[in-house]
């Protein structure tokens, strides 16, 4: 039977435009529907130094990097407490009171040539990579949104896609989900689970002119990724460099407490910021660019992320919390399973779920070990920085915040993070123990 | 190290950091810290620094509970616990 292509791919964000990439390049006739016009905004701007390989076996990385993006060194985190903190000890206690920094540079990636990564502003991140698929192949339609997939043909799948001027069909042996947090196919199929335990919630924007020298002790880190908690339970502000003079500050907190509030944006925001009276004061010297964006409907996972004749990537398939920076890296990375899987499908001309269980079983494991590393950081943040700044699990933490997670069935040292956390939850004399945080994973994780 | 040496270490490195040099000469090795604030957070954290740096023993995250911080007599017997080549076990670790 013939189709009109061998894959349709719904958006063409990250996940989308790399599935393509990889798909076209093995020689498959791919048809990507993406329902937005790029250049479009995004959150998710900072990256982490894993996406280096995806990129580089596109062969978009030579492009990215003469974008002119912000270079990614390293990562810190701040809390109110640090800047009271005037010993010369600092820096060996700073983890009791939330602060750490790693650098990238500490740890060898296998096969990462480079110690840095990027900070980007996703609309033209996302652009080039689309770009670049197209230039390898794929058939690129923008301002054109899929509708349903139609699986009853045994044979093929009957896609349903509207743009202005109507809806029509499209049909193919496979179709690949990557619509992002709208999660098309997960709805339609009904296997879309909301996460028990982090019901988060964001409020960004870009600011230019922000004094990023002003917000760190260490001057010569103003270009890593600064994470400022708030002291306000499981609050946290990032600060992404965007350009020279552009910084992406987006407030993450519990989705209860803007509903609590009952404010609006504006005032929401600055409330929180002013929680770190040194934040706000540098803030707001800076002149706000865009207006304030929302991010609800946070965290998910999905009962089922293939099947016959299909497979979800990127945010379509899982959305974790981002604290560490995991969503682009996810989106390559399950891009790159999936298109493995899918490359053998068509070897095999078998599109059975059974097909996909490599990549479903790579790629919940890479997102279980994401997850399970982000709730250690909620529940027990001292923890987190601690083992920061302890010699024996530095590299293997610096190794997680690389994005390199995918493989272990589960990394050592989150084990021993895990375990250390049960320990103090379960010992009210460990002095731990008053520091535990509010959100609690369930200790069955998610089958999902 | 003989635990006299250790205890004698903690001591000095308690009254001197913490005590202002505790010159009405309180501090017994039975004194309860943490009951009393002398470790607090920060002291806490200092104190297991000095021991990672000037002693050599690095204190498990799941040996940072009461049992082993209450006195001087209590870090004493840890620290020598976790400094000894057959590494005894210390209570709250694995």
């Amino acid at each position: 039977m013939s189709t009109d292509y061998d894959i349709v791919i719904a958006g063409g964000g990250p996940a989308g435009s790399t599935a393509a990439a990889y798909l076209a390049k093995a020689g498959l006739s791919v048809a990507l529907f993406e329902s937005e016009s790029f250049p479009r905004e995004h959150v998710g701007e900072s990256l982490v130094p894993a996406t280096t390989r995806v990129m580089t076996e596109t062969g978009v990385m030579e492009k990215i990097d003469r974008a002119g993006f912000p270079k990614k060194y390293g990562a810190a985190w701040t809390s109110k407490e640090t800047r009271n903190i005037v010993t010369n000890d600092f820096s060996k206690i700073a983890h009791e009171f939330g602060a750490a920094e790693i650098q990238f540079s500490e740890r060898d990636q296998p096969g990462v040539t480079r110690d840095f990564t990027y900070h980007v502003d996703r609309g033209k991140f996302d652009k080039i990579l689309l770009e670049h698929a197209e230039e390898l192949g794929a058939k690129v339609t923008q301002n054109t949104r899929v509708r349903n997939v139609d699986f009853d043909d045994p044979d093929q799948v009957t896609v349903t896609c509207r743009n202005e001027s109507g809806e029509f069909d499209v049909t193919a042996r496979m179709f690949v989900d990557a619509s992002g947090r709208q999660t098309m196919l997960g709805r339609q199929l009904r296997v879309k689970v909301p996460d028990p335990v982090f019901d988060q919630y964001a409020i960004h924007s870009w600011f230019e002119g922000l004094d990023r020298k002003a917000m760190t002790s260490n001057p010569e880190k103003i270009d890593y990724i600064y994470v400022h908690f708030l002291p306000i339970n499981d609050t946290w502000v990032w600060q992404i460099p965007i350009t020279d003079t552009i910084t992406s500050v987006g407030v993450v907190t519990q989705k209860h407490r803007f509903v609590e509030a009952n404010t609006d944006r504006d005032k929401f925001f600055w409330d929180f910021i002013d929680t770190r009276p040194e934040l706000a004061e540098q803030l707001r010297k800076a002149e706000q660019v865009r207006p304030f964006k929302v991010e609800a409907d946070y965290s998910y996972a999905m009962k089922q992320i293939c099947g016959d004749r299909f497979v979800m990537i990127g945010d379509a398939a899982r959305f974790v919390d981002p604290i560490f920076s995991s969503g682009v890296s996810v989106a390559l990375t399950s891009a790159k399973f999936a298109s493995q899987d899918i490359v053998a499908a068509f070897e095999a001309d078998d599109f059975s779920r059974a097909m996909f269980s490599s990549y479903e079983k790579r790629l919940r494991n890479g997102v279980r070990n994401w997850y399970e590393f982000i709730s250690v950081y909620y529940r027990l943040n001292v923890l987190f920085t601690a083992f920061v700044q302890d010699p024996k699990h530095r590299l293997d933490v610096v190794r997680l915040l690389q994005g390199d997670l995918y493989d272990d069935e589960e990394p050592e040292v989150l084990r021993v993070m895990r375990e250390t956390v049960q320990a103090v939850e379960n010992d009210p004399t460990h002095l731990w123990h008053p520091y535990l945080g509010s959100l609690r994973a369930p200790t069955a994780a998610p089958a999902f | 190290m003989s635990t006299d040496e250790i205890s004698a270490k903690v001591t000095a490195f308690i009254k001197e950091r913490f005590l202002s040099g505790d010159e009405n000469k309180e501090l017994e090795d039975t004194t309860p810290l943490l009951e009393w604030g002398v470790l607090n957070s920060m002291n806490t954290a200092l104190l297991l620094m000095y021991l990672r740096d000037e002693l050599g023993v690095v204190v498990p995250p799941t040996g940072i509970v009461a049992e082993n911080f209450k006195d001087i007599r209590s870090i004493t017997k840890m620290v020598n616990d976790l400094g000894s080549p057959q590494r005894a076990t210390v209570a709250g670790t694995e």
